[in-house]
């Protein structure tokens, strides 16, 4: 069994790395993406399934970290690994404010908050045309300036592990346990010693900074920054990839959204009828499987495994 | 008003002067002064919607009074949050009983445990199931909390708040809802605790059990303080057999 493990672990590695080679440029350009969404998805699992807080806006921060890493870069020559630093370094003050401000908002009140913040800066990049390019959107330097797009790939891989490896080692720690408690219930993690405020602003402080990294490598890849990255059409679409995947596991929602981005794309021929299909999806997770379809599969997994182990009873 | 019988030797863990809460124009505590010394077992009684609660919640920095001053260690603790009346040891479970649902019993325990400063994994996993193991939930301490029974979540928010080590702790309806048997249990688990130094305010309508339990009765009625003072000396006040009757 355990070896068996590791088998499929290393051949999943191999897979994983060899796979630039393995595809053509177009599903790595779509690999490419899966590995931006995984990391917004996971950032909102944490903000949402271990803490609780539904915001609605996480990629207005996509967006922020974006915008400040390609105008540092652009206006002011800045590296762009730099670019990208102060991008994530903006996300977390902002994110920290944000998260002060909502420290009263709960549910529906917090969405809200957080859809109305998402769309003032909407509406800010596209009306400071001169700085941002406004619609017509804003040009960036590429991160690397190779005809192939596999260093992007293996750089976004390289984001994503250091993104979950730290995403799961917070959640692991004591902070995680601070976060699940004021998930659950506010007023006995504060009667338990948590310090709620801290805990609450720091959620959406270390949430919204992996939100901008990835902005940052989704701008710099890319190439050229529209508003409509940081739009609610953008939101809602990470957050059935985190539902569909199970947005109180890490790994369930970035799994969820690799599998997500590549279902969209494999459905491309279907035209507007994949968004109905991927909107069943969510319906279905929601209404049969409210941790995930992933978490179920784990289960599933873990069960199947269990009989493996464990011998059957000889019938009399 | 009959006199306490406070410790008068013992140092004064927390104390409320002039406590005054209203909430739009309802009058729900007025200037209630109480103190609390070391070693104390107190019952805190009145009717239903006489300010029980609200004091106590005031009183673990879950409310913020409207005038009046809270002092824990004789410092001021006006303005404090919840976390930090925690972190001065006072403790607390509440009326309905509030746990992490989708968390384990452990866990449940360990949050407690680690938000005190300086504490480790290791030396709060075993205080935290020495702690089970003293209420009999040591076998359950993988099952998530919202599947444990009414009476066996009570015993659980009990030692999540002795994860912090209280030097008072305050109950409020620990007998609601709860059979005869794990009333007894709860009573006799009670008094263990306090045997070992912690002191207790309890607030409950079951008369007995908090007749059983207690050594100083402090009776509320229309958010004020009516009597303060032994079980017997509170028996007998008229103003108390007034309150309940309704009259």
């Amino acid at each position: 069994m355990r070896a068996a493990q590791i088998g499929l672990g290393v051949a999943l590695c191999v897979l994983v790395l060899a796979f630039p080679q393995l595809v053509n440029a177009y599903w790595l350009t779509v690999a490419i993406l899966a590995l931006f969404y995984a990391i917004v998805t996971a950032s909102w699992a944490l903000l949402a399934g271990y803490a609780g807080q539904f915001s609605f806006g996480h990629m207005a921060f996509v967006s922020l970290g974006a915008y400040t890493s390609g105008l540092l870069v652009m206006s002011f020559g800045l590296p762009i690994p730099l670019g990208m630093a102060a991008g994530v370094a903006m996300c977390a003050v902002v994110g920290a404010g944000i998260g002060y401000t909502c420290l009263r908002m709960r549910g529906p009140y917090l969405a809200l908050f957080t859809v109305a913040f998402s769309e003032v800066l909407r509406i800010v990049i596209v009306s400071e045309n001169e700085v941002t390019g406004g619609s017509g959107g804003l040009e960036v330097t590429p991160l690397f300036h190779t005809r192939s797009d596999a260093p992007y790939y293996y750089f976004g891989l390289a984001l994503l592990a250091v993104s979950l490896g730290l995403m799961v080692w917070l959640v692991r720690s004591r902070w995680g346990l601070f976060f699940r408690a004021i998930r659950e219930n506010e007023e006995a993690a504060a009667a338990a010693g948590v310090k709620v405020v801290r805990f609450r602003v720091l959620v959406f402080a270390i949430s919204s900074s992996f939100a901008g990294l990835a902005g940052g490598f989704f701008g710099h890849y890319i190439g050229i920054l529209t508003p409509d990255i940081g739009s609610v059409d953008q939101m809602g679409l990470v957050v059935a990839m985190a539902v569909i995947g199970g947005a109180e596991s890490l790994y369930a929602a970035t799994i969820g959204a690799l599998l997500c981005e590549a279902l969209v794309e494999a459905l491309r021929s279907y035209e507007q009828w994949r968004m109905v299909l991927f909107g069943a999806l969510l319906l279905v997770t929601i209404r049969f499987a409210r941790n995930g379809l992933l978490a179920l599969a784990f289960q599933a997994v873990r069960q199947r495994g269990l009989r493996a182990v464990v011998p059957r009873k000889a019938t009399p | 008003m009959a006199d306490a019988p406070m410790l008068i030797e013992a140092p004064m863990l927390i104390e409320a002067r002039g406590l005054t809460k209203n909430f739009g124009g309802i009058l729900a505590v007025n200037a209630l002064d109480l103190a609390v010394r070391q070693g104390e077992l107190v019952g805190l009684i009145g009717p239903n919607g006489c300010g029980k609660t609200t004091t106590i919640n005031m009183l673990t920095g879950h409310l913020a009074p409207a005038a009046g001053h809270i002092l824990v260690h004789d410092t001021p603790a006006d303005g404090l949050s919840a976390s930090a009346f925690a972190a001065r040891k006072v403790g607390r479970t509440f009326q309905i009983t509030q746990l992490f649902g989708r968390m384990s019993v452990l866990e449940n325990m360990l949050v407690p445990g680690l938000a005190r400063a300086h504490a480790t994994w290791t030396e709060a996993t075993h205080t935290a199931r020495r702690h089970l193991d003293f209420l009999g939930l040591s076998h359950l301490e993988k099952l998530q909390a919202k599947n444990l029974s009414g009476g066996q979540q009570k015993l659980l928010e009990l030692g999540r708040a002795l994860m912090l080590d209280p030097e008072v702790l305050f109950l409020d309806e620990p007998f609601a809802g709860v059979n005869p048997f794990l009333r007894d249990e709860i009573i006799v688990l009670i008094q263990k605790l306090h045997a070992e130094g912690r002191s207790f305010v309890v607030v409950d309508h079951d008369i007995e059990a908090i007749q059983r339990l207690v050594q100083r009765l402090v009776v509320m009625a229309r958010g004020a303080k009516i009597a303060d003072g032994t079980v017997e000396e509170v028996r007998d006040n008229q103003e108390v057999l007034l309150a309940y009757a309704g009259a």
